[in-house]
């Protein structure tokens, strides 16, 4: 049974991890505009070299 | 060669149909030329790609100079950010609409090498540039975006920006939920019947560590609330599920540190979770449209003023009495001002809503927010912006204080709370008294039990749900409701209250009808045809779009005069088109005649011909809609215009007590306190400045807009003008709304009432109660969600059919 406190050591570090990088996207205003990025990224590349 | 026929000719950039004779460049057709530069424009900087992303993507630009954004006030106010390298700007472009926009905007740093960077936000319709502004001014930026067909939208100074609680509310849901999943996981081998002493004690303080978090910061604004309330001396909704958290957690603790139990923590923090998803899925919000705007946002930016023999433009907030102004054809007169020089036929249909134009004489008042219609005049302002007849409005209580239609008004959910909490309380006070004198190990588990399965949950669930799929629902019919607040007090209206014009009536889309005494030839015709082309009154362009096919003939000693009408010479002719007195043709008007119609006069060469008529008419679909409100609700009608003009309309009020004509925008106002105060429900239903009152004092003021949904007077609903005959299926959807909520209530009082009758005996254990709680909530939440989708299901079919028909 000693396995189980590694593993709940493991498991909280990574859980925690992850509302770090929710907590992180939120306040750097990721998850305000969720429509530009989705149509931008169907954007052709740009031809820009094209003389 | 060969000689192509088109049936209809397309502009390449914006989709219009062309006129008769197309720009043509590069084998491809243009409206205009503005659509043309910017086709021009786009392929010169390799941007032709614009033209892929979406067909005709295009809109017609303006050549709207907006140099004036250099003024030190503009400057100030719209820079977010500047250094020595570069400055930080953002516009709301309200033309935004496709995948094309965004490419162009996103890559207008090649059009002008000192644009850096640009960053669209297609939800907001916001434009962020970072820019170079030592080489290129704000203004030349502004004027260069507008010449691209996307003006930007200037806001007032007060108009400020909707800030949103939206990132608290989403950290606070996303921890909760961390915590309620976690919980749930540490909580498993209790579940499972697992039996190992120091592993049980390490996920009961685990679990602790996460409902702590969960009930003291997610659920933070539970207390918050409550104590404001209570505050207050009323009990709202929350209270009772406070209670239920606290009594839940509080037993978890007990249980947890003096190792007598697991405690239910994954319950608890699960219920937040839910609690707070119905909290966000309610926060529907539209950010390109503006429920809060005031007068400032009809009048311009940017007046002109003489100051020392010169012309200059200045921000309208710089401008003070006694200041002189130029005001062109078609602006609005920012304040109460003298006409100084020249002549006007000023237009308040926007302030009072009358239709017909007042002629103004040098030296006469005019007021704020008139439109004036005629050449250039002069006028000199002797009263401060804010003190103007029009502005008075807003000085009212009902705008200064942002809660009243709140205040006086108990929504559902807290006129049950308030009931279901002393019921609750006194119920788990008898049952712990009881159960403490007969058997004293059962008195905590019957009131913990009776606490936690009884919170009104539930109704906190289905409330937000149902409120919230409804105003989606209307969202998609153009119909947009501020908040579910809103819409729930849409469900409780008795009474409905329309502005005439504008709202109910509009001016004709039918052909104008000819009423001459004699036939005219080709050439008198193509006379009346070129004289109208030469003037922009609003009735000469609806002469111009209806005698379309004329041709044009050169014209001499062209004369407007303002507030009478035209003159000019076509060879032999002399035409005259105006008022009946100038064109000297007798109103012949039947006496008892009411005239719905606005009348233009012709004479050639002194001879009265007689006249044509453009009539004003209902929007199509009002009387269906009026015959059947009727049946439903008080049905009033309030006009600023003269009776006279409404005659067709009166049919479908059959009390006169019912019809008001002759309005200010105050007595609009007043009329709807009137309503009030007999203890109706009112909701207004206007389109003009003139309603803002009204809409305003209104329990629900629903704003009709008809091109742009982006400029509407401050209310808490918008509709789109063509959907206004459907407005009483759209009343009647709130009111199914309201019903499915007090039904899916019933439901949970059934099912509360079962697991009530176990708690008071003391024989549910609390474990059980804790897990029929989110069961209870899931519940409600299948059926809001169903139900409202069902019904805007039938609404959406009912809509297609008619289109069909």
């Amino acid at each position: 049974m000693e396995i189980m406190y590694l593993m709940i050591g493991l498991s909280l570090f990574m859980a925690i991890g992850f509302v770090i990088a929710f907590v992180w996207s939120i306040k750097t205003g990721q998850q305000e505009d969720l429509i530009t990025p989705a149509m931008r990224i169907l954007q052709d590349d740009q031809k820009t070299n094209k003389l | 060669m060969y000689t192509e026929v088109l049936e209809e000719v397309i502009c390449y950039h914006c989709g219009d149909e062309c006129s008769e004779t197309p720009i043509i460049h590069q084998e491809k057709t243009f409206c205009c030329h503005g659509c043309e530069q910017v086709y021009e424009l786009l392929n010169d900087n390799q941007l032709e790609e614009y033209y892929n992303c979406d067909l005709n993507p295009g809109i017609s630009p303006t050549d709207k100079n907006f140099d004036f954004l250099n003024n030190k006030a503009f400057r100030d106010r719209l820079i977010t950010f500047s250094n020595a390298d570069f400055s930080k700007v953002s516009f709301h472009l309200p033309a935004i609409h496709c995948r094309s926009c965004l490419y162009l905007l996103e890559n207008l740093q090649k059009l002008n090498p000192q644009i850096i960077k640009t960053s669209l936000n297609f939800g907001k319709k916001d434009l962020t540039v970072w820019f170079k502004e030592d080489q290129l001014s704000l203004g030349a930026l502004a004027t260069l975006i507008a010449s691209l067909g996307y003006e930007p939208h200037i806001s007032n100074a007060e108009e400020k920006p909707q800030n949103n609680d939206q990132k608290k509310l989403f950290l606070k849901l996303g921890i909760a939920g961390f915590c309620a999943g976690n919980a749930m996981l540490f909580s498993f081998p209790e579940y499972l019947g697992i039996d190992d002493g120091s592993l049980q004690a390490l996920f009961g303080y685990l679990n602790l560590a996460l409902g702590s978090v969960a009930v003291f910061y997610s659920g933070s604004d539970y207390f918050s609330n409550v104590y404001a309330h209570l505050k207050l001396h009323k009990m709202t909704i929350e209270l009772p599920i406070l209670l239920g958290i606290l009594v839940g957690y509080g037993r978890s603790v007990f249980e947890i540190i003096s190792h007598t139990g697991a405690g239910y923590i994954d319950s608890v923090s699960g219920l937040i979770f839910f609690l707070l998803i119905g909290k966000w899925f309610q926060q529907k919000s539209f950010d390109f449209l503006s429920f809060e705007r005031n007068y400032k946002a009809y009048f311009p930016l940017v007046v002109t003023k003489i100051a020392n023999g010169k012309e200059e433009t200045a921000p309208l907030e710089e401008i003070q009495v006694g200041d002189r102004l130029l005001i062109r054809n078609q602006e609005i007169i920012p304040a109460d001002a003298y006409l100084l020089k020249g002549q006007s036929q000023m237009d308040y249909s926007f302030v009072t809503g009358e239709s017909e134009l007042i002629p103004i004489q040098a030296g006469q008042s005019i007021y704020a927010g008139g439109k004036h219609v005629g050449e250039v005049i002069e006028i000199q302002i002797n009263k401060e912006l804010n003190q103007s007849h029009l502005t008075q409005l807003w000085e009212q209580q009902a705008f200064k204080d942002p809660n009243h239609k709140t205040e006086n008004w108990e929504n559902f959910a807290n006129q049950v709370g308030m009931y279901f909490t002393v019921i609750l309380l006194s119920l788990a006070t008898i049952a712990g008294i009881y159960w403490f004198n007969v058997d004293q190990s059962r008195w905590s588990n019957a009131v913990v039990s009776i606490l936690v399965i009884a919170c009104p949950c539930a109704l906190a669930v289905s409330y937000p749900f149902a409120l919230g799929h409804g105003i989606r629902w209307l969202a998609k019919f153009n119909f947009f409701v501020k908040d579910i607040q809103t819409f729930e007090r849409m469900a409780q209206v008795d009474t409905l209250v329309f502005d005439k014009t504008g709202t109910l009536t509009l001016q004709s889309q039918q052909e104008p009808s000819v009423h001459f005494n004699r036939d005219l030839n080709d050439t008198e015709w193509n006379a009346i045809y070129s004289l109208v082309f030469q003037s922009t009154h609003p009735l000469s362009k609806q002469v111009k779009k209806f005698l379309q096919n004329r041709s044009i003939i050169p014209l001499t000693e062209f004369k407007e005069i303002s507030g009478k009408g035209l003159q000019a010479s076509f060879d032999d002719l002399f035409v005259q088109i105006g008022s009946a007195k100038y064109t000297l043709n007798k109103l012949n008007t039947p006496e008892g005649f009411i005239s719905s119609e606005t009348r233009l006069f012709v004479s050639i060469n002194q001879e009265p011909i007689g006249f044509i008529e453009f009539p004003w008419e209902n929007r199509p679909g009002v009387e269906g809609m009026l015959h059947s409100l009727r049946h439903q609700y008080e049905v009033h009608l309030i006009s600023g215009d003269k009776k006279e003009h409404a005659a067709h309309l009166l049919d479908w009020f059959e009390n006169q007590d019912q019809v008001k004509f002759e309005c200010s925008p105050l007595e609009k106002m007043e009329y709807i306190q009137a309503l009030q105060k007999q203890g109706k429900i009112v909701a207004m239903i206007g389109d003009g400045l003139n309603d803002a009152g009204a809409l305003k004092q209104a329990a629900v003021g629903i704003a009709v807009s008809d091109d742009h949904l982006h400029f509407t007077p401050s209310s808490d609903a918008i509709l789109k003008g063509s959907e206004l005959p459907r407005l009483g299926e759209y009343m009647r959807y709130s009111k199914f709304g309201l019903q499915l909520i007090k039904a899916s209530f019933l439901l949970s009082l059934v099912y509360n009432g079962f697991g009530l009758s176990y708690a008071i005996q003391g024989n549910l254990y609390p474990l059980i109660a804790a897990i029929l709680m989110p069961i209870n909530s899931i519940s409600m939440l299948v059926i809001a969600t169903w139900g409202m989708n069902w019904k805007g299901q039938l609404l959406s079919r009912s809509k297609i059919r008619i289109k069909a028909e």
